[in-house]
């Protein structure tokens, strides 16, 4: 009974091998039945339960798809009639949102946009949760007209409802931690014209929250840090990072006195949620929930068609990472099963990334939370998959393995040189953790397989058990040297630091016979602590300062 | 009546329901053929495209026809009505026919298997009561024999 009229307003795409949407065909049937009553005059009428929740899907589509001038009078038809304090209306918008936002036609979309300002206006209930469903709609990564118009529209409907934002502090920092976020990528990857003024409205947005409702950040827990650290170089913020490590009581919260209290703060799963579409979202949990390790081959080719197709996409690893860790906790029946387990499709996103820094950053986000850990305050399963992610890839991956150790021993030492000490008791206690758990038996193969060069084993194992180098290094030239078939080092070489490259020199010869793309970085550590021994023996026959490579 | 991939069986009738996730998509074959419309000689084009699909019991090939070919991507999961299973050019495909309709209703979140190939599978002569014995080509698992 859908009259032509009614056909041509259009909700969502609909292609012809497309079955219809369940949704989009009883806000359309209604709109179709109620039509004759959308027009003024409106009757007052209080009218029965049924009767109003026809009327209001009957509003929902007309105010979508209507032309603006006609959806303005729906909603002040909906005004008149409203009786639940909008709960229906934005529940039915916010089901639309989550379920079809991508299938959204753009007239839609931007109606959308125009009801959601309209409905704050109003202080609709549970107009909070419709916005941030479309902050997470906001697709990182993703720099087509459609998302930029999206992020740009949304931040805009936020600046004007200003005073509403500030009563609602969880939508406040769910919106920060976007933008934040996305800046990152903005000034680093996006270089055309029209980013700049989403760029202007980002600092000018995420500066204002930051220097001026701090109180409402802190809760936003260590990574706000690690969002903040990406756009530091961004001049408008170098003051705030500067005063973030230096001078905290700047933000004028009484009781924040250093940045440790906000590494210390776990930050809470919801803003997890921000960094991936709920399209991702569910397919992640369908992969953690139903698929088989083994079976995952073909789950993971579609998802990366969809998601990580372009080289800027890869960028988004870095918020799965985040998610797969920290908002993703599978039940013990799940991790008892064969279901495929989160190291494994964290080993495959990692591995997909192509450029170095998307890996890197992607690396930091896996270990994150180890550098901070508190049993007290943190979840051991935020640290899981990192360490079961070291010890599975040994021995088929175990240049990855070393890829992870020293990046983690990279982060211990310079991600905060000033609290180095804190955060190599956050890595203690996350060892120390996995190990009291039961998460691994024990971290003995990190420490003795013969796969793994030796000098990262003796870092790893000074670090864990704080021995004495020299009674670590004897340890590793009786044993390991021999059995990567190098002669018996005399005495003498101890000293030197030529006997570590020559150690390094029989692993290289060991690891050529490995499969992998970890030859070139072995090499490449290689011919570093070559140029370092170069230095250091040219400086001390010169007397002079050996400056860092 | 809706059923599992593994229960399809060769007939001339469009009678397949089954839903299904699409997995492999192969090239897009155009072609043309002459056809008489109204006692006009035309040219018409077609487009062919052969598929493998899957669902929790087995896979088979699907053959996507015309605007079907653009419709569906690896990852789609498909809703099939009045499908027809049957030997098209030498080999045995599913697909939605003149009578059938395939509508996408989802993406990703299906399990499948991909063996037994009902494509794959040899068909011996009817038994009296028209079960087949099937015996698979490419299938490591063991079936029951028919009762």
């Amino acid at each position: 009974m859908n009259t032509p009229a009614v056909s041509e307003h259009r909700l969502l795409r609909a292609g012809e091998h497309e079955a219809p949407d369940p949704t989009e065909n009883s806000l359309r049937e209604a709109f179709a039945l109620l039509r004759p009553r959308l027009r003024p005059p409106f009757s007052l009428r209080t009218s029965t339960p049924s009767d109003y929740h026809q009327l209001v899907l009957a509003i929902v589509y007309g105010a979508l798809t209507a032309p603006p001038r006609t959806a303005r009078t729906h909603l002040v038809h909906l005004h008149a009639v409203v009786t639940d304090g909008y709960d229906l209306f934005t529940r039915t918008v916010l089901r639309l949102s989550l379920e079809s936002y991508p299938r959204l036609l753009q007239p839609a979309r931007a109606q959308l946009l125009w009801v959601i300002s309209e409905l704050i206006g109003a202080d609709a209930v549970g107009v909070d949760r419709l916005v941030v469903s479309l902050l997470r709609w906001v697709r990182i990564g993703d720099f087509s007209q459609p998302n930029l118009w999206l992020a740009e529209g949304l931040l805009r409907v936020l600046c004007v409802r200003w005073d509403w934002l500030l009563e609602e502090p969880s939508v406040l920092t769910s919106a920060l931690f976007l933008y934040l976020r996305l800046l990152a990528d903005h000034y680093r990857l996006a270089s055309d014209q029209k980013v700049e003024a989403l760029k202007e409205l980002e600092i000018d947005f995420c500066v204002r929250v930051v220097r001026q409702h701090f109180d409402f950040c802190m809760g936003m827990g260590r990574d706000l840090v690690r969002l903040l650290q990406d756009v530091a170089f961004i001049p408008e913020f170098r003051d705030v990072w500067k005063d973030l490590l230096f001078e905290p009581r700047v933000f004028g919260v009484p009781g924040y006195s250093d940045i440790w209290q906000l590494y210390r703060t776990r930050t809470p799963v919801q803003y997890f949620l921000l960094g991936i579409t709920p399209e991702m979202e569910t397919r992640m949990r369908f992969l953690f929930t139903h698929v088989k390790l083994g079976n995952q081959r073909r789950y993971q080719e579609w998802f990366a068609r969809k998601f990580l197709c372009r080289p800027e996409c890869e960028t988004v690893v870095v918020d799965l990472v985040r998610f797969i860790c920290c908002a993703h906790h599978p039940p013990n029946e799940i991790l008892r099963s064969n279901i495929i387990p989160r190291w494994a499709v964290i080993g495959w996103l990692l591995k997909s990334c192509r450029k170095n820094y998307f890996a890197a950053n992607a690396k930091l986000a896996l270990f994150y939370d180890w550098l901070f850990f508190d049993d007290k305050v943190d979840s051991i399963m935020n640290i899981e998959p990192a360490i079961l992610l070291m010890l599975h890839s040994v021995p088929e991956y175990v240049g990855f393995t070393q890829e992870l150790m020293e990046f983690l021993f990279l982060l211990i030492d310079h991600y905060d040189v000033d609290r180095k000490d804190l955060i190599a008791q956050g890595v203690l206690k996350s060892f120390d953790m996995v190990v009291r758990k039961g998460v691994v038996q024990s971290l003995d193969l990190l420490s003795t397989c013969s796969l793994i060069s030796p000098l990262l084993k003796e870092r790893f194992n000074v670090f864990i058990h704080g021995s004495k180098p020299e009674a670590v290094r004897d340890l590793y030239l009786s044993s390991d040297v021999k059995t990567l078939g190098g002669p018996k080092k005399s005495a003498s070489c101890e000293k030197t630091g030529f006997s570590h490259v020559k150690g390094l020199v029989d692993h290289l010869r060991a690891t050529m016979t490995q499969a992998g793309s970890n030859n070139l970085q072995t090499l490449g550590r290689l011919l570093v602590t070559f140029a370092k021994l170069d230095k250091q023996a040219i400086d001390k026959e010169l007397g002079g300062n050996s400056s860092t490579i | 009546m809706m059923i599992l991939l593994k229960d399809i069986v060769p007939s001339a009738a469009n009678s397949v329901n089954t839903k299904f996730i699409l997995l492999e998509k192969g090239n897009i074959r155009a072609s043309k053929k002459c056809v008489v419309v109204n006692g006009v000689n035309k040219l018409q084009e077609t487009k062919e495209c052969m598929t493998l699909v899957a669902d929790e019991s087995a896979s088979v090939h699907f053959l996507l026809w015309n605007t079907e070919c653009e419709a569906f991507e690896p990852g789609d999961i498909v809703q099939l009505t009045n499908g027809i299973f049957s030997y098209h050019r030498n080999k045995l495909v599913l697909r939605s026919g003149r009578k059938g309709k395939a509508e996408k209703v989802g993406e990703f979140t299906m399990l499948f298997v991909e063996k037994p190939n009902m494509s794959e599978v040899q068909w011996q002569a009817n038994e009296s009561d028209a079960k087949k014995l099937k015996e698979s080509v490419t299938s490591t698992e063991l079936q029951k024999p028919p009762s």
